[in-house]
């Protein structure tokens, strides 16, 4: 029973020192409420309305003691007489978090004295006062190094130029054993390669039983109305900062805003670069504001001010042509649709072949088909002097001076 | 650390020389072995010669300060014009062809006889002579493969030229330009429309190449009291009137001149004939006014009808390279050669007998002239009755005097040929012995779809080339 007592009081003296800052490195997560899909990052609700009258109970109990030290000196008696570690210290050493500072000065103050009273009127042998004295020595090295552990973290030196006198928590020393790999145990590829496989298998789970309920929230489509001749188009980056987040881009026609042939055709001509001759899409973007609603809202009045501006009569624009110079048309060649082998086409083509086969046995047959190495051998094989004639000049220049 | 062995022979000197007997060590020269080297040891060449001179070394021999004489060339390099002459030439038979027998002789008839299409013709020698003083032979066109000049009438031969000389018959100017795919037969078609014009009896003019009248090759010289001012081709213009005289002698020389030409500097006496004024002169300086009196004489009525053509329609679409004496370059509607064109192809001359202006375009050596492409474009369009295509609007370079020189001409799209087209030819080609195939309808159909569906240049790279020299 003393040893339970002695204990109690290291344990308690541990924990009445000063209160220190709690040091969180990553904030405490809050589970938020499970959302269907949202596009939008998740915002945090107010700090003051998160704050629930629930977390400073314990503070506001422990303040509202029922009854004084005085008093409960006789209960304390009585239950020690039981051999009992008292109801009330046990809710001392409930309260009593060991990470969590006690309340308040007379409060420690008033368990203190609860102790000493416990401690002087029980009787230690030497031996059990040792034991005792080695487990307060024990606590307080305890102690020391929680109080190390909580406490908040040196500067680094600045004589240092690389700060090698800072500990690098990062640094993993005494967990790396040189040891040899075990034998029973699989290389760290393959672990490597099961931790694949099951981040493959996460992913097929989700694909098996999550996404099929994403077809819950489909929406049918619906047409936009003439009303809706703006289309915006905002930009997603999955909640993280990306420089044109704030971006959005709007496309409309000229023939779908309440203009007139010339009207429209003033929009084109102010619209210049950004109209589409092809598409007739004019196509317009702003990320000069922070903020999506602004940009979209810039977007919004610069529509209307072009459309104010085509209405305005004063001046037409009718001595400027309408200039398409920014859009080049890509002709994309397409297989020609005569070109495709029908039934019919391939009877035909059929046809052709039969005429054209006809045509060179007819031509083969009257000999008129002509081929060009017959020809030259042909014309090789006759004798040499078979072309040649003789000039009837030569006849007639010889045939004097024959007779004479 | 240097090692004791030599690194090639891997043997130690040390024990080498331990090894060897001391009295033939003895008997070397000790300045003959080197102290330590790397290089290995050359033996003396074997022959005793002294023919050894200068530096010995072991590979090639360097040489520097001189440049390499390779072999020079001792034959006489090629005079002066020589070698255009030579890459210019028209060869208008071969001896080593083989003789085409059968084949019907050119008529004026024939050129427009529908019935002739697809036939291969003769070209009468006389005709060939006409041409060939024209310059309507072009040195890029095979007459040098064949025995003879044969040509091919075509459909649009038959079409173009059926329509011509009807409307010259019918004393009307005929304006066209004729235009097409590159090689597809444009020049080809020009020379068939020499031909019937000389077969018509018309006059026919020709500018065989009109970039040589704006690329500064030949002499030029300002008219004097010229608003504005304009130059004329002296020696061009010269050899073009001979040309025009040799060419149409029998026609020129029936004409009488009419007109008074007192402000001539030759005398032209008024029974005269035309081709004695076109052979008046052989001064170039006084070519210009003469032949501007033949133009003249040409146009009176009653006078055979005209045909002026001129290939490389896009090169007098532009500003020449000639500079006028306040070093302006001047534009090629200036030149007053071109200007007589132009004003024909424009339809501002008035041609009372009848004539026919037309312009060959080129697709292989030509600038790009948008002028002329929009006008020929909306000249297209008028005569398909479709909408004329706008200029583009942003393009502050068009010509307007390109527009007005092609004001109403009517434009020939010269076609690709038909398979018959093409057998014929093939046949024609065989025959001569060029062709070393048989020719069924399988070859012609092959070699017809490689020349991109019968254009007619491609066809003959496709079967001719193999045996061109």
């Amino acid at each position: 029973m003393a040893f339970a007592v002695r204990s109690l009081r290291a344990g308690l003296r541990s924990c009445s020192r000063q209160p220190t800052v709690t040091r969180s490195i990553a904030p405490p997560r809050s589970i938020y409420a499970r959302r269907t899909l949202s596009t939008t990052p998740a915002r945090r609700a107010d700090e003051t309305k998160d704050r629930s009258p629930s977390e400073d109970s314990p503070v506001e109990k422990t303040a509202v003691q029922p009854n004084g030290p005085a008093a409960d000196n006789a209960e304390l008696r009585k239950s020690l007489k039981n051999d009992v570690v008292p109801n009330e210290l046990q809710g001392l050493m409930a309260k009593h978090n060991p990470l969590k500072p006690s309340p308040s000065k007379s409060q420690r103050a008033a368990e203190a004295r609860l102790l000493q009273t416990y401690e002087d009127q029980s009787d230690f042998t030497a031996e059990q006062k040792a034991l005792f004295d080695d487990l307060e020595m024990e606590i307080d090295q305890l102690d020391a190094a929680i109080s190390e552990a909580t406490a908040v973290p040196k500067k680094m030196k600045k004589e240092t130029f690389w700060g090698e006198d800072e500990e690098d928590p990062d640094m993993l020393v005494e967990d790396i054993d040189d040891e040899e790999p075990a034998d029973d145990d699989i290389m760290s590829m393959a672990h490597g390669k099961l931790e694949e496989f099951r981040e493959y298998r996460e992913y097929a789970r989700v694909a098996a039983w999550q996404m099929p309920l994403l077809s819950k929230l489909t929406r049918k489509f619906e047409p936009p109305t003439a009303e809706q001749c703006l289309r915006f188009r905002y930009t997603t980056y999955m909640g993280e900062e990306h420089p044109a987040a704030s971006k959005v881009v709007v496309e409309f026609s000229p023939r779908d805003l309440p203009l007139n042939e010339s009207q429209q055709l003033k929009l084109k001509k102010l619209l210049g670069a950004r109209w589409n001759p092809e598409t007739d899409i004019a196509k317009m973007s702003c990320e000069q504001f922070d903020h999506q609603a602004q940009n979209k809202r810039y977007l919004g009045d610069l529509v209307e001010k072009l459309v104010a501006q085509a209405k305005d009569k004063t001046d037409m624009f009718e001595d400027i042509p309408l200039d398409t110079r920014h859009h080049q048309i890509k002709v994309r060649p397409k297989f020609p649709k005569e070109w495709r082998l029908t039934e019919e086409r391939m009877q035909k083509l059929e046809d052709v072949r039969q005429k054209s086969l006809l045509l060179d046995q007819a031509k083969e047959q009257g000999g008129q088909l002509v081929d060009g190495n017959e020809r030259v051998d042909r014309f090789f094989a006759e004798p040499a002097m078979a072309n040649l004639q003789i000039p009837e000049r030569l006849n007639v220049k010889k045939s004097p001076r024959a007779s004479r | 650390m240097a090692t004791a062995n030599c690194w090639r022979c891997l043997g130690r000197p040390s024990t080498q020389r331990l090894l060897a007997p001391s009295s033939l060590a003895s008997f070397r020269a000790p300045t003959s072995v080197a102290a330590f080297t790397t290089s290995a040891t050359l033996l003396a060449k074997d022959d005793n010669s002294f023919s050894m001179k200068g530096h010995i070394r072991s590979g090639k021999r360097l040489v520097l300060g001189k440049k390499k004489k390779g072999k020079t060339d001792r034959s006489k390099p090629p005079g002066p014009g020589e070698r255009k002459a030579f890459r210019k030439r028209i060869q208008l038979s071969n001896d080593n062809a083989l003789k085409v027998t059968g084949l019907p002789e050119l008529e004026a008839q024939k050129l427009v006889d529908p019935a002739a299409v697809g036939q291969i013709v003769s070209l009468p020698s006389d005709l060939v002579d006409q041409l060939r003083t024209a310059e309507a032979f072009k040195p890029t066109q095979n007459w040098g493969l064949f025995r003879s000049p044969h040509m091919l009438v075509r459909k649009d031969t038959v079409d173009f030229l059926g329509d011509l000389t009807k409307r010259v018959g019918n004393k009307e100017t005929v304006r066209t330009v004729i235009d097409g795919e590159r090689s597809v037969g444009k020049s080809m078609l020009g020379l068939q429309t020499m031909a019937a014009g000389f077969m018509n009896k018309m006059v026919v003019i020709n500018i065989p190449e009109a970039q040589d009248l704006v690329e500064a090759r030949t002499d030029y010289s300002p008219i004097p009291r010229t608003t504005p001012e304009q130059f004329s081709h002296p020696t061009y213009i010269l050899k073009l009137m001979q040309a025009i005289r040799s060419a149409n002698e029998e026609i020129l020389s029936k004409e009488i001149v009419k007109l008074e030409h007192i402000h001539l500097p030759v005398s032209v006496s008024r029974n005269s004939s035309l081709a004695s004024l076109a052979s008046a002169t052989k001064e170039p300086e006084f070519a210009w006014p003469i032949f501007h009196a033949l133009w003249q004489e040409l146009l009176q009525p009653g006078r055979p009808p005209i045909m002026f053509t001129l290939d490389g329609l896009s090169h007098i679409m532009r500003i020449s390279d000639y500079r006028s004496p306040s070093f302006n370059l001047i534009h090629s509607h200036d030149l007053a050669l071109i200007r007589l064109f132009v004003e024909a192809l424009g339809g501002k001359t008035y041609f009372p007998n009848g004539a026919a202006i037309v312009g060959v375009t080129t697709k292989g050596n030509s600038l790009k002239v948008k002028s002329m492409d929009k006008a020929l474009e909306q000249a297209a369009a008028d005569q398909a009755g479709l909408p004329i295509p706008e200029r583009d609007a942003f393009y502050a370079k068009y010509d307007e005097r390109v527009f007005e020189a092609l004001k109403g001409v009517k434009v020939f799209d010269v076609k690709s040929i038909s398979k018959l087209e093409a057998r014929s030819l093939m046949e024609y080609w065989a025959a001569s012995g060029v062709l070393r195939m048989r020719v069924d309808e399988r070859t012609v159909s092959e070699k017809w779809t490689l020349a991109g569906n019968g254009v007619l240049g491609e066809l003959e790279r496709a079967s001719l080339y193999v045996s061109r020299l």
